[in-house]
């Protein structure tokens, strides 16, 4: 069930904040290529198709680690110590889909191509 | 009940601007939030007579006017009846009994509240939320925050209400995906924006099933019920982010042909997208050169 976007409850701020010549390339950006985020500071951008097999990064947050894990082109929550593990459960990040969102550790992975040709969706939270 | 709030922002100055929109938000969320203890309608509701602040006073005087225009479709007071379908927390959805409904429905509607100067006072049973109006206002201050610090160009998201500043850095019309009420991580077609908000109100975004049947969360104020229209999905578009909020929830209610109506006599103030319950797509006339779709939509003229 959904369950966003109606009251207003913002406990996590995703903050980026560019300069012209930033957002040329961020609009140009090969396809495949994801964004980590954690309290709204990039922590590396990577394209996920020059991964030759697996990769493993470790964010630390208030509620302790995220693993995010990387192979075959794709890109998970491979664990987590935050309380409601919903970016875990999130699975692969899709193109189509939402992105990985760990609000307790403030971390968030999303797509940062153009591929999808829009710059934002209204009526999907989060 | 978390959601996500990004600001991104392209200007001289453009990272004190966005702490300062992000501070501006979490203070009107701390105010008008019906969930929060340090809220103002939290505190009315209880009281029933309060002074209000400057931003509670003028959303109640902003939700009257849309509730006057849209004939009692957007309402603040339906709060009894939110309560009584538990959508106050996942844990509570329930389907009412009919006793229950007619109940909380003598306490609805604008007559229970009573505005003079900036004293507000509701009726004995009477209570508001501002969730259906209160996340417009607060991207309408995040972006004027922006502009007044030198941002020229930037792209608020409160979980999922869209909100643009001036154009892309590169000159072009930002580009806003509508969420397909069927499957939100896909699309139903696009708008190209500038100074615009995109709001969009589905009954996908929250709701339970009960007994083979689905009950979402935008209530009917005149039936007690989930409003039952013939609607999918709302996508208001407008230059002033607190009425496309409040519309978006309004226009679910009125349904396609009380829509097209009230867009015949306020087409210079907003535009829309209607998706319907048989999936056709709807878009108001003023939006015919700024939307776009793989998919058949019909034009509502005025
Ligand atoms: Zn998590």
């Amino acid at each position: 069930m959904k369950n966003r976007g109606w009251i207003i409850v913002f406990a996590s701020a995703l903050i980026i904040c560019a300069v012209w010549w930033l957002c040329i390339t961020a609009f140009s950006s090969p396809a495949k290529t994801v964004g980590i985020y954690q309290n709204g500071e990039l922590i590396e951008k990577i394209d996920l198709t020059t991964v030759t097999g697996e990769r493993e990064i470790e964010l630390s947050g208030e509620y302790g680690r995220n693993i995010v894990y990387i192979s075959n082109g794709s890109i998970k929550m491979k664990s987590a110590d935050c309380p409601d593990k919903i970016c875990v459960k999130h699975g692969e990040l899709e193109s189509s889909g939402s992105p990985i969102v760990c609000l307790p550790n403030k971390v968030i992975i999303k797509f940062e191509d153009a591929s999808e040709k829009i710059d934002a969706k209204a009526g999907a939270a989060g | 009940m978390d959601t996500v709030m990004s600001i991104t922002a392209y200007g001289d100055g453009c990272e004190k601007a966005v702490n300062m929109a992000d501070r501006e938000i979490n203070r009107l969320d701390r105010l008008l939030s019906i969930e929060k203890s340090s809220s103002e309608v939290l505190l009315l509701n209880k009281e029933k007579q309060l002074e209000l602040s400057n931003d509670t006073l003028k959303l109640v005087s902003r939700a009257r006017e849309v509730s006057i225009i849209t004939e009692g479709a957007f309402d603040i007071t339906t709060e009894p009846l939110t309560r009584a379908w538990g959508f106050y927390s996942e844990l509570d959805n329930r389907v009412p009994s009919e006793q229950e409904i007619q109940d909380a429905l003598r306490s609805v509607g604008f007559q229970h509240i009573n505005i003079s100067g900036n004293k507000v006072t509701l009726d004995e049973s009477t209570s508001i939320d501002l969730g259906g109006i209160a996340k417009g206002y607060a991207s309408a201050k995040a972006a004027d925050i922006l502009k007044k610090n030198g941002v020229t160009s930037a792209l608020i998201s409160l979980g999922g209400n869209v909100r643009t500043v001036g154009k892309k850095p590169d000159g072009s019309f930002w580009t806003v995906g509508i969420a397909d009420p069927n499957d939100s991580s896909k699309q139903i077609g696009m708008v190209s924006v500038s100074d615009s908000a995109v709001v969009t109100s589905g009954g996908y975004q929250r709701f339970f099933e009960e007994k083979g049947h689905i009950y979402h969360h935008i209530i009917n104020q005149k039936t007690g019920y989930p409003a039952d229209s013939g609607l999918k999905s709302v996508t208001v578009i407008s230059s002033d982010d607190t009425l496309a909020d409040a519309l978006s929830t309004a226009l679910f209610v009125m349904g396609l042909d009380k829509s097209s109506e009230l867009y015949s006599k306020n087409s210079e103030l907003f535009s829309a997208v209607l998706v319907t319950e048989d999936n056709n797509i709807y878009i108001t006339e003023n939006l015919k050169n700024s939307f776009s779709s793989e998919r058949n939509f019909e034009v509502i003229f005025d």
